[in-house]
């Protein structure tokens, strides 16, 4: 692989991205809401009393209401939402992020008509396909570790006066970050990508892999809460299974991927 | 004669909406602009794909600077320049941006694609607009960036596809001295698919003429002219239409081939210059005043016009000018 072209083409790529409000709205708006406004408002309403959790936890499993209904009473809110509800979000947003990102990757260079020039330059195939999946996975990984960081500063900082201590990250939540939500990500690309290279333009990729990725989306929702309580080890596995699942999508993708093929449907 | 820098035999390529590309056979020796002419649709652009080695042929052969193109497409591609009928540059990026980074690409290095790159954009009037993006420019600039990024690595060969398109009659006229001067001065070989005759006729030395895939026609003008017409075409100033008596006398002499009435006189077919004289002096023993008598070679226009008559007429398997079947 020539690494000297594949920085290039990702540097352009990652610039083009950060110049375009199409992409960074999305890209930013989701996070924010998701991971700043939404733990800034349970740690206020924590602080005020002002929700009721008790009849809500009884309700759930019990795997579920033991943990939170061991804390102290004032502390039960911060942690069933901020602690175990929120998590299946710091996959959402990977997911989403680069689902958009990858839906621009092959189709926006057909709808903005630069995909011929790229195919006219000394580019292997395999470092075109590399640097695509690349200038997709760099974005969204970052914008959920990021994410995580303000998510984590945030929820400590208004549950302070709560909790008086730091409760995020846990062992298992760091997994889920750093572990779970790259593989999500690759998953997510694995799939967009290879619909970006069937299509005539973005919106058409973004409809086409919405109903793909949609479902990876709610497996995610219904899983990841389990997952946290599941503890490290299931993570690890669980892991390691999106990322073998992701890398075989990718790598066949990448072997699949023909310039004669790109060429003919220009 | 030097050797060609490329050639291909049988060159075909199908696609699900039909042929493309039916059996193309030419070459293009250095230094020279080989213009590939014909209407849309007509395979120029699969043509220029197929021999930079982006698209691959479902039958024929290449050889594009002594490199199997789709063998060694990327080792091909690092010496070729392509513009392509869109100019394809990123509009998000400024221009200079849009040059530096097919720099990076094709491995030159960073201190120098800079001063490169500003010469080239200011070689095309492009210099003051560097660090703008691309998004407002109006078609004949982003051309002018595109043609700049094309030069970038000075190429041994070049894909021009449609490069004056959008341009004004300033710029026109700058882009054809350019590509003249690069295939003249520097000895590089171009490929010019265009739409302009005009164009083609100023700057190349052969003509491809295509046809739904098919090579109707390959030679330089005059050959090709010589193969489709005999003779020399002569313009008689009468200062009146010529009429019919006149007509059928002349067409009786020994080397006329044809004669056809035009406003102020006549045009008429001879075997050679050399019965232009005789052709005169038919017409003033025929009581005619004769003002201006005028040889014309035929121009590219007329080539182009009358293969595309003919084969319209014979089909893609006509017996058709300069292509030895």
């Amino acid at each position: 692989m020539n690494w000297t072209v594949i920085r290039a083409l990702l540097a352009r790529d990652l610039g083009m991205i950060r110049r375009s409000r199409a992409l960074m709205l999305p890209m930013l708006f989701l996070p924010t809401l998701l991971l700043v406004v939404l733990p800034a408002a349970i740690g206020l309403s924590a602080r005020e009393r002002t929700l009721d959790v008790e009849t809500f936890v009884n309700m759930l499993p019990e795997s579920i209401a033991e943990p939170v209904l061991s804390a102290p009473p004032e502390e039960r809110l911060i942690i069933l939402v901020l602690g175990y509800m929120v998590a299946p979000l710091f996959l959402i947003v990977p997911l989403m992020v680069s689902s958009v990102l990858a839906a621009d990757t092959f189709a926006g260079e057909k709808e903005r008509k630069t995909l011929e020039t790229l195919l006219h330059l000394p580019v292997s195939d395999r470092d075109l396909y590399v640097a695509k999946l690349l200038s997709t996975f760099v974005p969204s990984t970052a914008v959920a570790w990021v994410g995580f960081v303000v998510f984590c500063v945030v929820s400590n900082v208004v549950c302070w006066p709560v909790m008086g201590r730091v409760f995020i990250p846990t062992r298992t939540w760091m997994l889920v970050i750093f572990w779970l939500a790259p593989a999500v990500a690759a998953l997510g690309l694995g799939v967009m990508v290879r619909v970006s290279l069937r299509v005539e333009n973005t919106q058409e990729a973004q409809q086409l892999g919405g109903a793909v990725v949609l479902p990876m989306v709610v497996v995610a929702v219904g899983q990841t809460t389990g997952l946290l309580l599941a503890g490290p080890v299931v993570t690890v596995v669980v892991g390691l299974v999106v990322w073998l699942i992701a890398g075989t999508l990718n790598w066949r993708g990448m072997r699949a991927y023909r310039r004669n093929t790109m060429a003919a449907r220009l | 004669m030097s050797d060609p820098v490329l050639s291909c035999e049988g060159l075909t390529r199908h696609f699900p909406s039909g042929t493309a590309l039916d059996g193309l056979t030419l070459d293009a020796r250095a230094g020279e602009v080989l213009a590939l002419l014909g209407p849309n649709g007509a395979g120029k652009t699969t043509t220029m794909r197929l021999l930079n080695g982006v698209l691959s042929p479902d039958a024929g052969t290449a050889t594009v600077l002594g490199l199997n193109p789709w063998r060694q497409g990327e080792e091909l591609r690092a010496r070729t320049g392509v513009l392509t009928e869109n100019a394809g540059l990123d509009e998000r990026l400024t221009a200079l941006e849009n040059l530096t980074f097919v720099a990076r690409v094709r491995g030159m290095d960073p201190e120098a694609a800079r001063p490169r790159a500003m010469e080239l954009l200011e070689r095309f009037g492009m210099a003051h607009r560097a660090d703008v993006r691309v998004q407002g420019f109006s078609t004949g600039q982003r051309k002018r960036v595109a043609l700049a990024r094309a030069l970038l690595h000075d190429p041994e060969l070049l894909f021009l596809d449609e490069p004056t398109s959008g341009l004004d009659p300033v710029a026109t006229r700058d882009v054809v001295e350019l590509i003249g001067s690069l295939a003249a001065e520097h000895g590089r070989t171009v490929v010019l698919c265009t739409h302009f005759l005009g164009e083609a006729g100023r700057l190349a030395s052969r003509m491809a003429v295509l046809f739904s895939g098919h090579l109707h026609a390959f030679g330089t003008p005059e050959e090709l002219a010589g193969e489709l017409w005999s003779g020399v075409e002569v313009r008689l100033d009468l200062g009146h239409q010529a009429d019919g008596d006149l007509l059928r006398t002349l067409t009786g002499l020994t080397h006329v081939v044809q004669c056809v009435p035009v406003e102020q006189g006549l045009l008429a077919r001879v075997t050679s210059r050399d019965a232009v004289p005789s052709l005169v002096a038919a017409c003033v023993a025929a009581g005619k005043s004769v003002y201006a008598a005028e040889p014309r070679q035929p121009s590219l226009e007329d080539v182009y016009f009358e293969i595309e008559a003919r084969s319209a007429r014979l089909g893609p398997t006509g017996d058709l000018p300069g292509v030895h079947r």
